[in-house]
């Protein structure tokens, strides 16, 4: 059935979705572009910035320390991870960094599991934004409206300090060639850090604005895991500008695929992704020879 | 690592291990049915580790073809009703290795994280294929329940296997011959040119061999062992369940593989055991409840950690810890100090090298042809906006020594790429021996006789020095692409002519059995020069093969280039002019991406334009040799 | 694995000892005293007589304690749990739903083992065939999805142990995938539609439009199409669109889009476990609640204190069993004291199912007077009235299915609530024996006994 109404509210479900997958999904990107590592922790620690942030708002009672909280947290664990594990596979196989970031993975969620249990924790959205909003044609949940507008907040301050910062600069310089970049005599060892931590907090950061949507279980990071590979592969490998775009388009192939046949929603996002692999491998906007 | 000792060795432990287990596991208190799953696991994982550990092609998506092959054999036998579980078996295998090939061709269009995630999003899409549009045949949700075990007809009696350490007979046997059936592979050619695409896959295409063609047979061997695993998998629960085709299945096969060892056949049988006694152990006897995944991935973190080469390796690492505390250091060539010894000492390698001459044939697009060996004309290269190489016109004659120079930035190796079709011109021609090259890729260009050394060394890292040359003698000898798995390397007639000759000519024969990463700079640039040697091409490009050498070191290699000029067209590029006027009969000048000049050395050292060209301006031609004394 | 006993491997030679001075023991007496185990008409089969022949015997559970359904899996296990403590104890509960009960099971102490299945029918196998191998068990139990259900069956028919379903609603259970060792006590797709249909065309008239929410699977696919057949039947009702998601999905928002475009006024929600508590949350999100009603054909263990009462307020639901039968049935109220008084709440229908799957295995057993499977499994086929904590039940020996009432309850408003637990209210108790499927509609067909 395929009116206009829905066809719009589906383009709108799809901005929703994709401005969340946009902010993770960067935060990965720049992690694999900067140092090569593909953090298949990534999801799990959307899910551990959801619960450091449930934690927080238990405590607080504020929808705002919960989310301050949930992306301070997610730095300290992308920094420790990056000091006291990822080093030391720098110069390792690909593979071993594959297989130690799963690993990481598994310990984060069953980690979590054996914290909480496995009974779903709910995050309710700040008072500001509860309910739903009509839009004339539809109605909305206002929080889902809500996200858009502070994920796009979020897009601005990583874009700002990317481009606009010295240390974003240097970060750029990073995921074009970090050998040169420690030739020049930049501390690649610091910046390496700083990386993680700030693709951690963004995955954190998701993780904690995104529980009032999707309710908290330890195993919420898997399958945004997965699309958010998508992303990356799709808007380009080291691209933030491509990690956006990535994630905007993936969010409309999910909706819009679901206006027909709902159950084909993930495997045309996977058909997406294969295309993009093999007509143009860089992505949208990455650059040839990132492979 | 090539393991050339007596063959029959390892397949005689590995039947003894498998015979014993029932003997002594019980008494451990092992579960034949976990005991049956590592088998399974092993087998699943002996297919994966010839794609992963020896070919270096990391692929999460092995469960699509795990799922495949289990559904088409449990299809059979319960729904299709078909009686002869054997069969069925082996035609799941087939089917998941048809499979196979269909994926791979899609697949294999990309390399390293790219190729991988492409298997996730098969996976992926398998999964869901099987749930949903084709459930009527899969069971859905509920997989195929009622699979029947097998048993043998052996005329006199029919032996039943049923389940539990009856069943375990069957699924040894079937462990057996797939190990059997790898350790050919491995020690076969194929698994030779396995090795090399993961060591350097750029340079095992550039000597000769259809990379692309090898990984796809890769990749089949490994949909075949999967597919017959997972037939084994629903015969041991009769039951096919859908988890074969998840995510989580190809994730466990990497992590047993991994904490096993890759690159050793029994890495995964050794994880499989580790991760499901773990498994086991942690859950009853520890009585840990839910906890049981946390610490078993704690563990598996330690493990990525600590042991690099997973458990197998840790153990090879210790073992030759320990045998080199006992066994003395093997003497290393002496690094090249000036003096006069060391001139005497060159003298003596020119002349050994002097006698020794190629042995075999060299290798010819068109034997008869009478003409220009290679003929380039109008050959342009732009990148983007860059222009590399503007309308080049070059031609050498047969059994030249051709000289390219150039100041920096003028295109040399660039138009070096595009004569062995490395990359590929926006514009002009390439007639090699007659035959228009152009657009070709560089293994057939290899094959058909022209090939090149590299500047920054493109070698087989982890392989010995023998190895490296018996991948390029490969590639001359068996043509780029040739099935023959179940062969052995040591019975290819001329392998070991060609290599012995080769290693020779290059003075590296005293070295043979060093690994790549042992040996001085000097004896890799050597090296370097073997590969391309190997093939025996009739036209020899060398890119600055005097690169970063000592000034012995060049007198040596100059003397080598000129004994291996015998009989063979060769191009050289470089910047050490005086060797290269030594050498070369005629020089070319690059300068900007074009061709300035072309002459003998002679004229080109007094010509006005390069000396401009080099030293940005002169005023009156200057005479190099009054300058130079 | 928590083995009460000692170490498995002593217990495997102890058995082994055991088995042997039985047998030698058994040969020396005369015929007319050896036990009926050794009749030479009753070979050995299965884990008979081997597991029974100790002073204890063994059940191997498998329940999800990770994974989608762990919340459902403990609760559970803990009915499991209970259960085993009556019966060694021969607490009045079990003795009123199986008189024979004195101590144990025939006098022999229940023991069990806990196997960690995630939803995951292989995970399930390997660790039953596990216990039946190392453990002897004579019993297998556990599940929460029907696939795990269905594979158990099969396992159970193959290896001749018996099983006692856990938590299964697909039609297939006793239906297609149906086998002679298996056996299921609680209310699935078929029964809950014939239940719930008459009650919501009563509430809310003929003629509606209903928007479902199916899982992507076969229980989810049964139990939409058997609720869709009755209402588009008897009520003129339309299904105006049929959202299908997979399991676990993270995100309804497409899904919930379409239903709202959709003109529907009834939602109703066949998805279970987290992926209920979600979707269903995501309708309140989306303003579909309360706009639209709805209605949840097979209830979820845990689904109201996880959403919240002003959400269920007003929903219709089928299900096994609730506590506040206590005030209707005796069993039920000794039932829901005994579990709160353990385990600090009130039992779900998950606790309930499980405790009377054993409770049902005993008193057959007892009935039997022995452990020989084809005799336990004729004892289930006899024809007689059993009690139950909903009442008076009976086996039905064509499909080995319990017929026995489904309940229906209606959520109630948050002000009503009398106490933190008290979310449903039961409206009907539907007797199972109107609301069944012919014993052959739906393919089943026993297998061997041997």
């Amino acid at each position: 059935m395929i009116s206009w109404s829905n066809f719009v509210s589906q383009l709108f479900n799809g901005l929703a979705l994709g401005a969340l997958l946009a902010l993770i999904s960067s935060g990965l990107t720049i992690i694999y572009g900067t140092l090569g590592v593909l953090n298949l922790a990534h999801g799990a620690m959307f899910m551990l910035g959801g619960y450091a942030g449930y934690v927080a708002y238990e405590a607080s009672g504020s929808f705002i320390v919960a989310v301050i909280a949930g992306t301070l947290f997610l730095g300290i664990v992308g920094v420790l991870m990056e000091r006291v594990v990822i080093r030391h596979f720098y110069s390792r196989p690909h593979e071993d960094q594959l297989l130690v970031t799963f690993g990481l993975a598994i310990v984060y969620v069953e980690g979590v599991r054996f914290i909480f249990s496995s009974l779903s924790k709910t995050v309710p959205p700040p008072p500001l934004f509860t309910g739903i909003t009509s839009l004339g044609f539809m109605v909305y949940p206002t929080y889902r409206l809500a996200v858009v507008g502070i994920v796009a907040v979020a897009l601005l301050a990583l874009f700002l300090v990317l481009y606009r910062t010295r240390l974003g600069m240097i970060v750029r310089a990073g995921i074009e060639d970090s050998v040169m970049v420690d030739s020049l005599g930049i501390n690649v060892d610091r910046v390496f850090m700083v990386v993680f931590g700030i693709g951690a907090m963004a995955a954190g950061f998701a993780g904690i604005v995104n529980a009032p949507v999707v309710s908290l279980t330890p195993d919420v990071g898997e399958a945004i895991l997965v699309q958010t590979f998508v992303v990356v592969v799709i808007g380009g490998v080291g691209s933030f500008t491509g990690a956006v775009l990535g994630g905007l388009i993936a969010g409309e192939i999910i909706s819009i695929t679901s206006m027909f046949n709902p159950g084909y929603a993930y495997v045309m996002l996977f058909a997406a992704m294969t295309l993009v692999l093999l007509v143009r491998p860089q992505g949208l906007l990455g650059t040839r020879g990132r492979e | 690592m090539m393991r050339t000792q007596r063959p029959g060795r390892v397949e005689l432990l590995t039947a003894i291990g498998l015979v014993l287990v029932p003997l002594i596991l019980p008494y451990l208190g092992s579960a034949p049915n976990t005991v049956n799953r590592i088998l399974v696991w092993g087998l699943f994982g002996i297919g994966f580790d010839i794609l992963f550990g020896y070919t270096g092609l990391l692929s999460f998506g092995q469960s699509a073809l795990y799922g495949t092959g289990g559904f088409v054999a449990a299809y059979l036998l319960t729904r299709a009703g078909f009686p002869y579980v054997w069969l069925a078996l082996i035609i799941g295998m087939v089917a998941a290795a048809v499979v196979g090939y269909l994926v791979g061709l899609i697949a294999l269009r990309r390399t390293g994280i790219y190729f991988a995630m492409i298997t996730v999003a098969i996976a992926e899409v398998f999964y869901f294929v099987e749930f949903n549009p084709l459930s009527e045949w899969t069971g859905g949700e509920n997989g195929l329940p009622g699979v029947p075990t097998p048993s043998l007809y052996l005329g006199f009696t029919t032996i039943h296997f049923t389940s539990g350490w009856s069943l375990y007979p069957f699924l040894a046997a079937c462990y057996f011959i797939g190990i059997v059936v790898a350790l050919r592979i491995v020690r076969s050619p194929v698994g030779a040119i396995f090795r090399a695409i993961r060591e350097n896959p750029l340079r095992a295409a550039a000597v000769g061999h259809n990379i692309h063609a090898y990984k796809l047979a890769a990749f089949v061997i490994a949909a075949a062992y999967a597919g017959l695993a997972g037939g084994l998998l629903g015969v041991l629960q009769a039951f096919m369940p859908p988890e074969a085709f998840t995510f989580d299945t190809s994730g466990q096969l990497v992590i047993q593989t991994a904490i096993g060892g890759r690159g050793t056949l029994f890495g995964p049988l050794l994880g499989a055991a580790v991760w499901l006694f773990l498994q086991d152990f942690l859950q009853a006897t520890l009585g840990l409840g839910a906890a049981w995944k946390l610490v078993l991935g704690l563990v598996f973190v330690l493990l990525v950690v600590f042991l690099r080469h997973g458990i197998i390796g840790g153990f090879v690492d210790l073992y030759r810890f320990v045998k080199r505390r006992k066994a003395p250091v093997e003497p290393r060539e002496a690094a090249p100090s000036p003096g006069v010894a060391d001139e005497q000492a060159a003298h003596a390698v020119a002349a050994k090298t002097a006698h020794a001459q190629p042995a075999r044939t060299l290798h010819h697009a068109a034997s008869d042809y009478t003409g220009p060996i290679l003929q380039a004309t109008g050959l342009t290269k732009h990148y983007g906006g860059v222009i590399a190489n503007a309308d080049i016109d070059f031609t050498v004659n047969a059994g030249e020594l051709r000289g390219i120079i150039g100041p920096n930035g003028a295109g040399k190796s660039t138009f070096f790429k595009m004569l062995t079709c490395e990359v590929p011109p926006t514009s002009g021609k390439i007639v090699f021996e007659g035959r228009d090259i152009t657009g070709m890729s560089v293994t057939d260009v290899c094959q058909l006789g022209l090939t090149k050394s590299y500047q920054v060394n493109q070698l087989f890292n982890r392989l010995t020095v023998r190895e490296n040359v018996v991948i390029a003698a490969l590639a001359e000898l068996r043509g780029k692409f040739k099935l023959d798995m179940l062969g052995s390397v040591a019975s290819i007639p001329g392998l070991d002519e060609q290599v012995s000759s080769t290693l020779a000519l290059v003075n590296l024969t005293r070295r043979r059995d060093t690994p790549v990463s042992e040996l001085a700079y000097g004896e890799k640039r050597r090296l370097e020069v073997g590969l391309a040697l190997a093939s025996s091409p009739a036209l020899l490009l060398l890119d600055e093969p005097l690169a970063g050498m000592s000034p012995v070191e060049r007198g040596e290699t100059v003397k080598l280039l000129k004994s291996i000029a015998q009989g063979r067209t060769m191009i050289i590029i470089d910047h050490d002019m005086d060797a290269l006027f030594e050498l070369a009969e005629r020089v070319t000048v690059l300068q900007e991406g074009r061709v300035l000049v072309e002459g003998t050395p002679d004229e080109i050292k007094r010509n006005a334009k390069v000396q401009e060209a080099y030293l940005g301006g002169v005023h009156g031609v200057i005479d190099v040799d009054e300058a130079l004394a | 694995m928590r083995d009460r006993n000692s170490n498995s491997n002593n217990s495997g030679r102890r058995e082994f000892m055991r088995t042997g001075l039985a047998v030698a023991g058994g040969l020396a007496l005369p015929a007319g005293f050896a036990s009926r185990v050794l009749a030479a008409d009753q070979p050995p089969i299965g884990t008979w007589p081997a597991g029974s022949q100790g002073d204890s015997v063994f059940i191997g559970i498998a329940v999800p304690r990770t994974g989608t359904y762990a919340v459902q899996g403990e609760d559970e296990l803990k009915g499991y749990e209970l259960a085993v403590e009556h019966i060694n104890e021969g607490h009045p509960l079990i003795k009123a739903i199986s008189p024979k009960t004195k101590k144990g099971v025939l006098g022999k102490t229940v023991k069990y083992g806990v196997a960690d299945s995630a939803a995951k029918p292989n995970d399930a196998v390997q660790a039953q065939q596990r216990f039946i191998t190392e453990n002897k068990a004579i019993l297998l139990t556990g599940s929460t999805s029907s696939a795990v259900a269905v594979a158990l069956n099969k396992l159970a028919q193959r290896e001749k142990v018996l099983y006692v379903a856990g938590i299964s609603g697909s039609n297939d259970t006793t239906g297609k995938d149906c086998v002679r060792y298996g056996f299921r006590q609680n209310f699935y797709g078929e029964t809950a539609a014939n239940a719930l249909g008459p009650v919501l065309l009563k509430a809310f008239g003929k003629n509606k439009k209903a928007a479902f929410m199916t899982p992507d699977y076969t229980y989810g696919h049964t139990v939409t199409k058997s609720m869709n057949d009755f209402l588009t039947k008897n009520g003129g009702w339309t299904m105006v669109t049929n959202q299908v998601s997979p399991l676990g999905a993270p995100d309804y928002s497409s899904y919930l889009t379409n239903i709202a475009n959709s003109g529907a006024e009834f939602l109703i929600n066949v998805n279970w476990g987290h992926d209920a508590v979600l979707s269903t949350q995501q309708a309140k999100q989306f303003g579909i609640l309360p706009k639209m009603k709805l209605v949840i054909p097979y209830q979820i263990p845990f689904l109201a204190p996880e959403v919240g009462p002003d959400v269920t307020e007003g929903v219709y639901a089928a299900t096994d069993f609730w506590w506040t039968l206590e005030d209707k049935y005796p069993l039920a109220k000794m039932f829901v004291e005994a579990f709160q008084k353990k385990y600090n709440y009130r039992p779900e229908w998950g606790a309930e199912n499980a405790y009377m799957e054993f409770a049902l295995w005993a008193e057959a057993v007892e009935h039997a007077g022995t452990f020989y499977p084809p005799d336990v499994i004729k004892s289930y086929e006899s024809p007689r009235k059993l009690n139950s904590m909903v009442g008076e039940v009976e086996w039905r020996a064509a499909d080995h299915q319990l017929i026995r009432p489904v309940i229906i309850v209606r959520g109630k408003k948050p002000g009503d609530m009398k106490n933190k637990e008290d979310f449903w209210e039961v409206t009907e108790i539907v007797p199972g024996a109107g609301v069944m499927q012919k014993p052959d509609a739906f393919g089943c067909n026993l297998g061997a006994y041997t």
